[in-house]
């Protein structure tokens, strides 16, 4: 079977870069301080970004099905805006607390996330419909309207935590460590093990409200299951790591052109494409102005600003 | 006769905007019912309402003595099927993977492609005849070849009632011919009761069994459709003259729109 194979070959990759990325640019002689290297930092800085890449791509797979927009991700819509102003807040009031061992920075992150995606979807409802244009749009106002609350919220804050809120936006992976994992893993997991179910009905999704009811999905309560597994797995990923942005759009592209739209195809793919890509990037981070490093969010955005436009372009000329 | 679908007294209210008012009529087991009535009398909103797309604001609709709310989604898909106004031109699957889908009310969700869903499957691409072009995008399929798919992907629903909202709008009178035979053979020969809405007066006067005319969101008349083609009753639902002949090959009543308004104009 055809789409079996190329799930097995992006298995295949994703092992070997799991497995060599440790070890690029490590320049040390001394075996007892590379092993350090490799166990302390590298292995959980690996292992780190393949769960956030996995759960961005997967996020996004669900929203350009949800939407039924290509451009529609957790971040274009504001909802990673939304989780950042969670986390930014949390940050700010100086907030410490944990819910089941779990950092309340992800739920600060998560519950803004929630605000943010039902403003866009009782926008869009609003409006009677998903025309595309009003969807981004409205998904660019509430960026622009949670970055600005960042902003005043960084402005009253003192200089340290205005420096950690500032470098924290970039997204990067600088410094997680194993205790890191374990705060995203179980976030991740649960969205993970939602959308891997429900890849039916994200098929029938794609199809439109009317057909995919009338097929049996109770499309309001999937819509809103998804929304909030998205909406921890992206609150999550924001709380520890910052806004790694366009993940969520360019993966699931790529995976759809080479294995189909049928998600019980695609879901996997993505999540094993998203989770070595953001390997790859983040290697690439590293090593670009050794020893120094760059935020891994800068290097995904610098691709993936010229991917939305090519993806704009190529839709606008498709419609019309 | 028993009867399949009981509607009760059916209000239909959107923003405080009435769409249906008080709508009431039944459908027996085997009945093949068109929905007429002028743009905007809420023919579409009747049929979403059947099929659970749009909540009724109040009124019973029973299906079998056992009323719509008491079925989960999946449960009703399982007895009603509901073909949407053509747009399958423009989704974007493999005509196979989109009738497969349709048989999502009989599965959990990891369970297997069966025979049962195989056989399905066959038969609705036999009577459809789509068998074809079932490797082909849906985007590539002409307007007649789309709607014969979607009228495949309700059928692998296996259900005993079909809606179908103007399944013949946007074909030229060839596929229009091709497709209303269809529906006929789908009541006659596989005894699946159909609800359509139409705008062909006369298709629907000399095909279906019953008509249910719609104005304005109430119920106007509701009887059998050779009783329809009179001139007051067309005329009240219409707001429009008609004049009437015969059909020279079949001998059946036709009506055409009236063109004495344009004399007078003129």
């Amino acid at each position: 079977m055809k789409q079996f194979n190329i799930l097995i070959i992006i298995a295949l990759v994703t092992l070997l870069i799991l497995l060599f990325s440790p070890y690029l640019g490590l320049n040390v002689e001394d075996p007892a301080i590379q092993h350090h290297i490799l166990t302390q930092l590298r292995l959980p800085r690996v292992l780190f970004a393949f769960i956030a890449g996995a759960g961005l791509a997967l996020c996004g797979m669900v929203f350009q099905a949800m939407f039924h927009n290509p451009l529609a991700t957790p971040f274009t819509l504001g909802v990673a805006s939304g989780a950042s102003l969670g986390a930014a807040i949390y940050v700010y009031l100086g907030f410490s607390f944990t819910i089941l061992g779990l950092d309340g920075g992800a739920f600060a992150a998560f519950i803004g996330a929630l605000i943010a995606i039902s403003f866009v979807y009782s926008i869009s409802r609003f409006q009677n419909g998903f025309s595309p244009e009003t969807l981004l749009l409205t998904g660019v106002a509430i960026s622009f309207f949670f970055s600005s609350l960042i902003l005043f919220t960084q402005y009253l804050s003192n200089l340290t935590d205005s420096f950690q809120i500032l470098r924290w936006l970039m997204g990067s992976l600088t410094t997680v460590g194993y205790r890191d994992i374990i705060q995203l893993l179980p976030f991740v997991s649960i969205c993970v093990a939602a959308i891997l179910w429900l890849t039916r009905e994200l098929n029938l999704l794609m199809t439109g409200d009317d057909i995919a009811l009338s097929r049996g999905v109770s499309v309001q309560r999937i819509r809103y299951s998804l929304f909030f597994v998205t909406s921890l797995c992206v609150g999550a990923i924001v709380a520890l790591c910052g806004p790694i942005g366009f993940i969520g759009m360019m993966v699931p592209h790529i995976c759809r052109l080479l294995i189909g739209s049928d998600h019980r195809w695609l879901a996997p793919a993505s999540l094993l494409f998203g989770g070595s890509f953001l390997i790859v990037c983040d290697t690439i981070s590293r090593l670009i102005i050794a020893p120094a490093e760059i935020p891994v969010g800068v290097i995904t955005t610098l691709l993936g600003g010229p991917f939305f436009l090519w993806l704009l372009i190529k839709s606008k000329s498709k419609g019309a | 006769m028993t009867i399949l679908l009981d509607v009760s007294q059916l209000s239909i209210k959107v923003a405080n905007k009435v769409l249906l008012s008080s709508v009431s009529f039944q459908l027996e087991q085997g009945d093949y019912l068109c929905i007429l009535g002028p743009n905007g009398a809420g023919k579409s909103t009747l049929l979403k309402a059947l099929m659970a797309i749009i909540p009724s604001s109040s009124g019973i609709i029973s299906l079998n003595q056992q009323p719509l709310s008491d079925l989960s989604q999946k449960e009703l898909a399982r007895q009603i099927s509901y073909v949407p106004q053509a747009h399958g031109q423009q989704l974007n699957f493999n005509v196979i993977d989109f009738i497969k889908m349709s048989r999502y009310a009989y599965h959990s969700a990891f369970s297997e492609w069966s025979s049962d869903d195989q056989l399905a499957l066959e038969q609705a691409a036999n009577i459809t005849d789509t068998e074809n072009f079932l490797q082909r995008q849906m985007n590539t399929l002409s307007g007649g070849e789309a709607q014969r798919v979607m009228i495949a992907a309700a059928l692998c629903q296996q259900t005993p009632l079909l809606l179908l909202d103007e399944p013949t709008s946007f074909l030229d009178p060839h596929h229009q011919v091709e497709v209303h035979q269809l529906i006929q053979n789908l009541n006659q020969k596989h005894n699946i009761s159909i609800i359509e809405v139409s705008h062909d007066l006369n298709h629907a006067a000399q095909h279906s069994q019953h008509i249910l005319a719609l104005k304005q969101g109430e119920k106007c008349w509701h009887g059998p459709s050779s009783e329809l083609l009179t001139t007051p009753r067309l005329q009240a639902l219409y707001d429009q003259q008609f004049v009437f002949t015969t059909h020279p090959q079949t001998g059946a009543a036709v009506a055409l729109p009236s063109e004495l308004n344009m004399g007078e104009i003129q």
